[in-house]
């Protein structure tokens, strides 16, 4: 239980020039209307933004605990900083692909902390769910919908100061309380605590082999409802998209040929009696 | 692997993609890059509720992270259907084209003139040629070691 090395996330000196810098890195990097990219300020601000969010990061990795061992630090703090740099990178990209590719390598990094958690079909899951299903449905619509080059509103960002302050602000907060948490203070099962955390990694063994079929019996043993609840709203959600669909494209033949001609509305597609 | 520090270093880990997210739905006007950022939201919450789950040695952080992820494929499903009805009414991935839609005491949001970008590179990538027939040698192809 007890940290070793470096000392825990006390000092709240460290963690607010951590997030300041994160902050201003963040400030520098989000696009804005003015910028001329091959030109010599463009390049400074972009890295003096890159430098700031590497000393934002290195703050934050040292106001966090060592885990035990160097191979399991290693290991966490290589997929930890590939998610939350290659995030920063989703949101400030100007071209929504690379905003996209961006997400998917943040995604690996996500199925790593959770491969790291214990979490194996979680992080599997992520992979094949998020990257292989969801962002290629992203990428499909943007393919469909973006203009060729950049468009003027992708580079351009609403209060990009204001808004960096706010998450400072919220990350600042939120690090100290994390902080803060020790098995004293935690709140649920007082005195269950201590013997969770030694029981606890026994329980939920990253390389037990009955991992999937536990957490399958658990979905569908105590969660069995939930499940069933899950399966309508995937089902309502298909029939809801598939149905917006249909009849946004009749909608849009009408006004097409209501606009093309004043002619009597014969020809135009009548709206089935069954579709409102 | 111990307990309390990687419970806390996980928290902060989904902290940082939270509030990322968070900065990218305040800031982005682009709405693929919203929902984007929605998802990054979304992956933060993942990791702090497996972080929990791991920490007590229960299922229902990753049971709730399940669901999470099932929510998460109905939102972007129904989601991007809007989006998609959204350009085909405006033509545009912008946020701020159904501004009319706004609070009536908020300002308008103003686009001004940006300078032209100048940034496509000055020699695309290219790709060696395929579908060419190779120019061999009678002499040389008889006397090759393997084919």
């Amino acid at each position: 239980m007890n940290p070793v090395g470096l000392p825990p996330v006390s000092s709240g000196l460290l963690v607010a020039g951590a997030v300041t810098a994160a902050a201003v890195s963040l400030w520098l990097l989000l696009p804005r209307g003015s910028d001329r990219h091959q030109s010599r300020s463009f390049y400074l601000t972009q890295r003096c933004g890159m430098l700031l969010g590497v000393v934002a990061l290195a703050g934050l990795a040292t106001a966090g605990r060592r885990l035990g061992s160097l191979g399991e630090d290693a290991v966490f703090l290589t997929v930890s900083i590939v998610a939350v740099v290659s995030g920063a990178a989703t949101i400030v990209s100007r071209s929504p692909v690379y905003s996209a590719i961006w997400f998917a390598l943040s995604l690996a990094g996500v199925a790593g902390v959770l491969l790291v958690l214990g979490a194996q079909f979680l992080g599997v899951a992520t992979i094949v769910v998020y990257a292989g299903a969801i962002l290629v449905m992203f990428l499909f619509v943007l393919m469909l919908a973006q203009p060729s080059g950049l468009a003027p509103y992708d580079r351009v960002s609403s209060e990009p100061l204001l808004s960096a302050v706010a998450g400072a602000v919220l990350l600042g907060l939120l690090t100290l309380s994390i902080g803060r948490l020790s098995s004293g203070t935690l709140p649920s099962r007082a005195g269950a605590v201590e013997t969770l955390a030694t029981t606890a990694p026994a329980a939920l063994d990253p390389l037990e082999d009955n991992h999937v079929a536990r957490l399958g019996a658990e979905l569908f043993g105590r969660h069995l409802v939930a499940v069933e609840a899950a399966g309508v709203l995937l089902l309502v959600a298909l029939i809801g998209s598939i149905a917006i669909v249909s009849r946004g494209e009749l909608d849009a033949v009408a006004d097409r040929h209501s606009t093309a001609s004043d002619a009597p509305t014969s020809h135009t597609p009548t709206r089935p009696e069954g579709i409102a | 692997m111990a307990g309390l520090p990687l419970l806390q270093n996980s928290l902060l880990v989904g902290a940082l993609l939270f509030v990322l997210g968070l900065e990218g739905m305040l800031t982005r006007r682009n709405l693929i890059v919203l929902f984007l950022s929605a998802e990054l939201m979304l992956q933060g919450i993942s990791i702090s509720l497996v972080a929990w789950s791991r920490f007590h040695g229960d299922w229902g952080g990753q049971v709730f992270v399940i669901f999470v992820l099932t929510v998460a494929a109905c939102e972007a499903a129904v989601a991007l259907v809007f989006v998609l009805q959204a350009f085909a009414r405006t033509g545009r991935l912008d946020a701020a084209a159904w501004q009319s839609l706004r609070e009536s005491n908020l300002p308008r949001v103003v686009d001004h003139e940006l300078p032209a970008i100048d940034d496509l590179p000055a020699d695309w990538p290219k790709l060696s040629p395929a579908g060419v027939q190779p120019v061999t040698d009678e002499n040389s192809a008889l006397q090759r070691d393997h084919v």
